[in-house]
């Protein structure tokens, strides 16, 4: 009998403990107490969206801990933007390997004249390295921002990740001085030259010498040159604008202005990055003699009278045919 | 060749130029977010000396009666939200 009211009992516990249990379960679905000694963060963003407190310090911005739009940034910062900056960036590389592979190095089709013309004077050229190695210098430190966590710092460790990534951070501050005054530069200078025409719906039409076997006529800057020429301008002034905003934070914008102002320069950046990438390469490898316009401030005749047929001929008229063939063959102070 | 040498000057040169310019501007974040008083947030100035302000929804910490300010350390308010304790 004592053995049956035992049982009796353990039963009745247990279907008490069940009827518990099955009335405690709910509490999370229910009306939550914020200041709840055991209320969890998720609880609180689940039913108030953000968190928030009080501070005693005069910058209210402070109070606010946990807010929607943070999270959406975060995933944005994340996710979203490392997989645009990922497919823009090895889809380029990826699509100018085959089309290397593919069509290989655009030759002088005539060979080389022997007579080099002035292509950009040493002020140009002297804008546009100092404007270039700044990019590359704040596209390294910059990636290293959205890219850093995920590939450099299971390689270095996190000590060395984060000496690395606050020298970067001083970096691309600071080197973002130099870069917009060179974008600047380089607006005011070459303008004139890069109002889109009639000329290079054409060179379009024939893909530009470079896909296809036609050499289009082209003043001094061809329509891909003007197209890299505004991507520099516009895609330039987004992540200057945008940039500082984030180096001088509430200057006129608030946390949810410094999260799209950041979700733009990244997204910009990415793209800039890829698009400079395919600009590097026709610049060196892609086309014989290019770099040379850059690197030794000259061209050869033939190289400029297969991609620069109108410009040359400008040129001749300026200064004469016999001028230009006195131009150096070669440059070697520089 | 010389081109680029002047350009990588000019970067240090300008780049530094934007360091000493931006730190002229900038306060170190341990002065920009500091402050020598406890309690200066006007909110909590007003709510102490008792002078009643608007309470948003956010903040429905009791307003205290001017005489029981003395007591704002002490004790638990009676059906107050945590968050006004902590703020105490």
């Amino acid at each position: 009998m004592a053995m049956v009211s035992t049982r009796i009992r353990l039963v009745a516990a247990a279907i008490a403990f069940l009827v518990l249990a099955t009335v405690a379960t709910p509490v999370t679905a229910q009306q939550i107490n914020p200041t709840a000694d055991a209320v969890k963060e998720q609880q609180l963003l689940a039913q108030f969206k953000r968190i928030e407190g009080l501070g005693t310090i005069p910058d209210t911005k402070s109070y606010t801990i946990e807010q929607p739009q943070g999270r959406q940034w975060r995933e944005y910062q994340e996710v979203a933007l490392p997989w645009i900056g990922t497919i823009a960036m090895l889809g380029m590389i990826a699509l100018l390997l085959v089309f290397f592979l593919v069509r290989g190095m655009i030759r002088i089709k005539a060979g080389r004249s022997g007579v080099n013309i002035v292509r950009f004077t040493g002020f140009e050229r002297f804008i546009h390295w100092m404007t270039a190695t700044c990019f590359i210098l704040m596209a390294l430190t910059g990636l290293n921002i959205t890219f850093g966590k995920l590939a450099l710092l299971p390689l270095i460790g996190p000590s060395a990740f984060s000496t690395w990534s606050l020298a970067a951070k001083y970096a691309h501050n600071f080197l973002s001085f130099p870069f917009v005054l060179g974008v600047i530069v380089i607006f005011c200078m070459w303008l004139a030259g890069n109002i889109p025409n009639q000329v290079d719906v054409a060179w379009f039409k024939q893909g530009g010498g470079i896909v296809g076997g036609d050499d289009p006529p082209a003043y001094r800057f061809n329509g891909g040159q003007k197209m890299v020429y505004w991507l520099v301008v516009l895609a330039g002034t987004i992540v200057a604008v945008s940039g500082y905003l984030l180096m001088f934070p509430f200057y006129g914008t608030t946390i949810v202005g410094m999260q799209l102002a950041q979700m733009v320069h990244g997204t910009v950046a990415v793209l800039f990055v890829a698009a400079m990438i395919a600009h590097a390469y026709i610049g060196t490898i892609g086309m014989e003699g290019a770099f040379e316009a850059m690197g030794e401030g000259t061209v050869d005749l033939n190289w400029a009278n297969q991609h620069h047929r109108l410009w040359l001929e400008e040129e001749q008229a300026r200064v004469g045919p016999a001028n230009l063939e006195r131009q150096p063959s070669a440059t070697p102070a520089e | 060749m010389r081109a680029f040498l002047l350009a990588c000057l000019a970067i240090v040169i300008i780049g530094a130029g934007g360091y000493f310019f931006v730190n002229s501007m900038q306060e170190p974040s341990g002065v920009a977010y500091s402050t020598e008083g406890a309690r200066i947030t006007t909110s909590w100035a007003w709510r102490s000396t008792g002078i009643k302000e608007p309470v948003t929804a956010r903040e429905e910490c009791e307003i205290r009666k001017p005489w029981g300010w003395i007591f704002v350390d002490f004790g638990k308010p009676r059906g107050e939200s945590a968050v006004c304790r902590i703020s105490q």
